[in-house]
């Protein structure tokens, strides 16, 4: 038996244990944690290929799968902390009285109001890099704000989702480009234009795409479906936790090199912090805090999973596998199919695909004169639109535990966003089609 | 029901404490191990990186500076293993010189472990064995394998974007743990910021006229099989360049300078920030490519791996590979004899910075006795030559 039917067949019986799993009504995490441990059985049972390699004790086994689990404990922190803090602002009220505040002062302002909605959405992403961020702080009030705009729960999700992925993709952190950039050995520089314009672009799409038979309500109306907040609560309480938010995140790039590391956990949770401080309702923090782990628990323990599949998949070969067979396509085939290999990729193996393919891609992309800038932006663009797709579907559970979608998730929610996802995708295969032309155009 | 799905649940619960035991276990036995190493008996003095700037004092980054001082007057050279600790065949180099070394003009420093602390964890998601070793006359000699960034037991959170000191490049925000992204360091940043500047005071203390940092790239990887040269030690970089493609190596060395807009690494802000001459190896590893089949010791030491062969039948790779693989004794020769020829062309090119030793293998002697005859057995060797890292 060769390497490549190893891994082969560790590929299929990853594939077969999963649907298996799933058919049993097993819940995704588990049907992949068992894919996970049926691979490493059968790499273990079935011959490795024509070359010597290296024992693999029991214990050593374990250790890869208990170590593939903390792969992404800094994003885990990040989906806690940041959820626990917009749980802290929720239950006090200051949530409720922020989006009344916002429906007063543009309510006879609709596009001025869907344009700032959208930055507003923009922003967190674009500065951790994090969809599930973006919708775990502000996608409720936002998706509350279109309810009263008379936007439809279904294009409301639609476009919390998009604005988020966008929001991930946006300059200055693009996760996807980093770690890929960073793979390569190549500079996080030159990004911001083409990742921003790809990016906006597709959000300002899909923002006027999914609102367009929506019209503000009269203001009585709009209000009259907001909850009220507890008294006490005034525009300066409100935004101090946010601008202490912006000032510990912001202090980090403006002045670098004397301001302390907080990192993103504790930027929350001092942010949480300051809503109990201000807030003039008391709320019990422990509830709170169960809440929100007990909400984000099917969430974290994807990610907790997709680490042990992907590093039990770099153990047996399968990834290399996949690797392979992506980068031995022709280019043109390539051109033709990164748009869906891309999403559904991501929606498997979260950010741990831009080092699995983005790497690769890059070095083969460079190697046959394009530019690699401008490629990888387009497919650090099109990578968080799959943070809707199963198994992990990250960001589109998070947008349903945010905004309490009720419909079905592939046939309301999902198929609702594929117009805005089509018209991203359609226009960074362009782009990257035409990657040379483009970077001409913004050098 | 119930009872039964509590049953289940403590079954698992016990399973996943189990599982975690072990692999705590495994990991803290990782963390604490040290790799011993017998000096050469001629080694002058071994200093530790904190008494060139007492910022890194009692932290893992606290390395040891083994220096060669011949008494006569000649060059200084610095050979730096391990600023990746994925990368094995730096530290391997460095244990050749370190255990067979005798300096008869000018110096040698060697720093074996740049980032200690990403030794002494993997890194997650890649499945790498937690050791390397190499097969002596006397047993097995071990090493850790490491990550490429430090551990975040030692360094952690990271920010949002790593903001490279002073030249305010982005950077990715794990690499604020990369020795090799830090440099020229910050004397008040975090750990690898403050190791990178202990360093570099070490270079500027010592008088340092070169260094050369010892990496492994995957094959995929355009910067290949190169040394990478800052524009002070072009000549010297191109003379040494043409004479091991031409009269040494099967595979030909290249050469490339170091990009200006490229911050952070030793061949860029040494030369920057020093008066060393600052060159960078690199030489094959098939195990770094993300193409790659299954990952396991075999791999790292054999660098065969049939799925690498089949990218490079498709033209995407930066260096030939066949069923022969890049073996780690053909990676260290590589390493040791570019150190041995920089010193040698860089003597004939700057007359007051002779370095001439003796006690180190040629390439070809690598090659045909492999690595293991060049360590020594910590356990029957002097207690004084017998240093950890």
């Amino acid at each position: 038996m060769t390497m490549f039917q190893h891994s082969l067949i560790v590929l299929i019986a990853i594939v077969v244990a999963f649907a298996l799993a799933k058919k049993l009504k097993v819940s995704t995490e588990l049907s992949m944690f068992t894919a996970t441990i049926v691979a490493l059985i059968v790499h273990v049972l079935v011959p490795m290929g024509e070359d010597p390699r290296s024992p693999l004790p029991f214990a050593e086994a374990v250790r890869h799968v208990i170590e593939g689990g903390v792969n992404y404990f800094d994003i885990c922190l990040i989906f806690l902390t940041a959820t626990f803090f917009m749980s802290l602002y929720k239950e006090t009220g200051g949530a409720a009285y922020l989006v009344r505040l916002i429906v007063k002062k543009f309510h006879t302002h609709r596009n001025i109001c869907l344009l700032l909605l959208m930055v507003v959405m923009l922003i967190p992403g674009a500065l951790t890099g994090s969809g599930a961020t973006t919708v775990l702080t502000v996608g409720g009030l936002v998706g509350t704000v279109l309810m009263t705009m008379g936007v439809s729960e279904n294009k409301r999700i639609a476009l919390i989702f998009i604005l988020a992925a966008m929001s991930a993709a946006c300059p200055p952190i693009n996760l996807w480009a980093m770690i890929a950039a960073a793979g390569s050995n190549m500079p996080y520089v030159g990004f911001t234009i083409p990742l921003g314009f790809l990016s906006v672009v597709g959000s300002l799409f899909a923002t006027f795409y999914l609102t367009a038979n929506s019209k503000m309500p009269p203001l009585e109306d709009a209000l009259k479906q907001l909850p009220e907040p507890p008294a006490g609560w005034n525009g300066l309480r409100v935004a101090l936790p946010f601008i202490l938010m912006v000032i510990l995140i912001a202090g980090g790039r403006i002045i670098p090199f004397s301001f302390p590391v907080f990192g993103m956990p504790l930027i929350f949770m001092l942010s949480g912090v300051l809503v109990l401080i201000v807030s003039p309702k008391r709320v019990n923090v422990f509830d709170v805090a169960m809440t929100t782990v007990i909400n984000l628990r099917g969430l974290v323990g994807i990610m907790v999973v997709v680490g042990m599949l992907t590093q039990i998949m770099a153990l047996t070969g399968a990834r290399g596998l996949l690797s392979l067979m992506v980068v031995t396509l022709p280019i043109t085939v390539i051109f033709a199919t990164l748009w869906i290999i891309l999403p559904v990729a991501e929606g498997v193996l979260q950010y741990a695909v831009a080092p699995l393919l983005g790497v690769p891609l890059i070095m083969l992309f460079n190697q046959l004169g394009f530019d690699p800038i401008v490629s990888l932006s387009t497919w650090a663009v099109m990578l968080p639109l799959g943070d809707c797709l199963p198994p992990t579907a990250v960001v589109g559970r998070a947008a349903v535990l945010e905004l309490d979608f009720k419909g079905s998730y592939y046939k309301d929610f999902v198929k609702t966003a594929l117009v805005p996802m089509l018209f991203i995708l359609a226009l960074c295969t362009l782009v990257m089609i035409f990657n040379n032309q483009f970077a001409a155009l913004i050098a | 029901m119930k009872d039964k799905t509590n049953i289940i649940k403590f079954g698992f619960a016990a399973i996943v404490l189990c599982a975690v035991g072990i692999a705590g276990y495994l990991f803290h036995e990782q963390r604490v191990y040290r790799e011993p190493v017998v000096v050469s008996e001629n080694i002058t003095e071994v200093k530790k990186l904190s008494d060139y700037y007492d910022g890194v004092k009692g932290t893992i980054n606290d390395c040891n500076i083994y220096i060669f001082d011949s008494g006569v007057p000649g060059g200084t050279m610095m050979l730096m293993g391990s600023n990746h600790p994925e990368e094995p065949t730096g530290v391997m180099a460095c244990n050749m010189f370190i255990e067979n070394l005798k300096v008869t003009q000018g110096r040698i420093i060697v720093v074996t472990r740049v980032n200690t602390s990403g030794s002494t964890c993997t890194r997650p998601g890649e499945a790498y064995p937690r050791y390397f070793t190499q097969d002596t006359e006397w047993g097995e000699k071990k090493w850790r394998m490491g990550d490429r960034i430090g551990s975040p037991l030692d360094s952690w959170p990271d920010p949002e974007v790593y903001i490279h000191y002073p030249s305010g490049l982005n950077l990715a925000y794990m690499d604020i743990r990369n020795t090799n992204r830090n440099w020229p360091g910050k004397p008040d940043g975090l750990l690898t910021e403050r190791t990178c500047y202990a360093l570099m005071e070490c270079i500027r203390q010592e008088g340092v006229d070169m260094t050369l940092d010892f990496h492994e790239a995957e094959l995929e990887y355009p910067v290949e099989n190169m040394i990478v040269v800052h524009q002070k030690a072009a000549d010297v970089g191109a003379m040494v360049s043409m004479m091991l493609t031409s009269q040494t190596f099967d595979v030909p060395l290249s050469v490339d300078f170091s990009p200006e807009a490229l911050h952070g690494l030793t061949h860029r802000e040494v030369g920057d920030y020093s008066d060393a001459a600052s060159y960078l190896a690199e030489v094959a590893e098939p195990m770094l490519d993300r193409i790659r089949g299954i990952t396991d010791e075999e791999l790292l030491m054999s660098g065969k791996d049939r799925f690498v062969m089949e990218a490079g039948k498709h033209g995407l790779l930066y260096s030939p590979m066949d069923e022969n693989g890049w073996p780690i004794e053909k990676r260290v020769a590589r390493h040791v004899e570019t150190a041995r020829k920089i010193m040698e062309v860089n003597g004939t090119v700057h007359p007051d910075q002779v370095i001439t030793f003796e006690g180190i293998p040629s390439y070809q002697e690598i090659l045909d006795n492999g690595c293991g005859p060049y360590y020594h057995d910590p356990s029957t060797a002097p207690a004084d030559r017998v240093f950890y890292d």
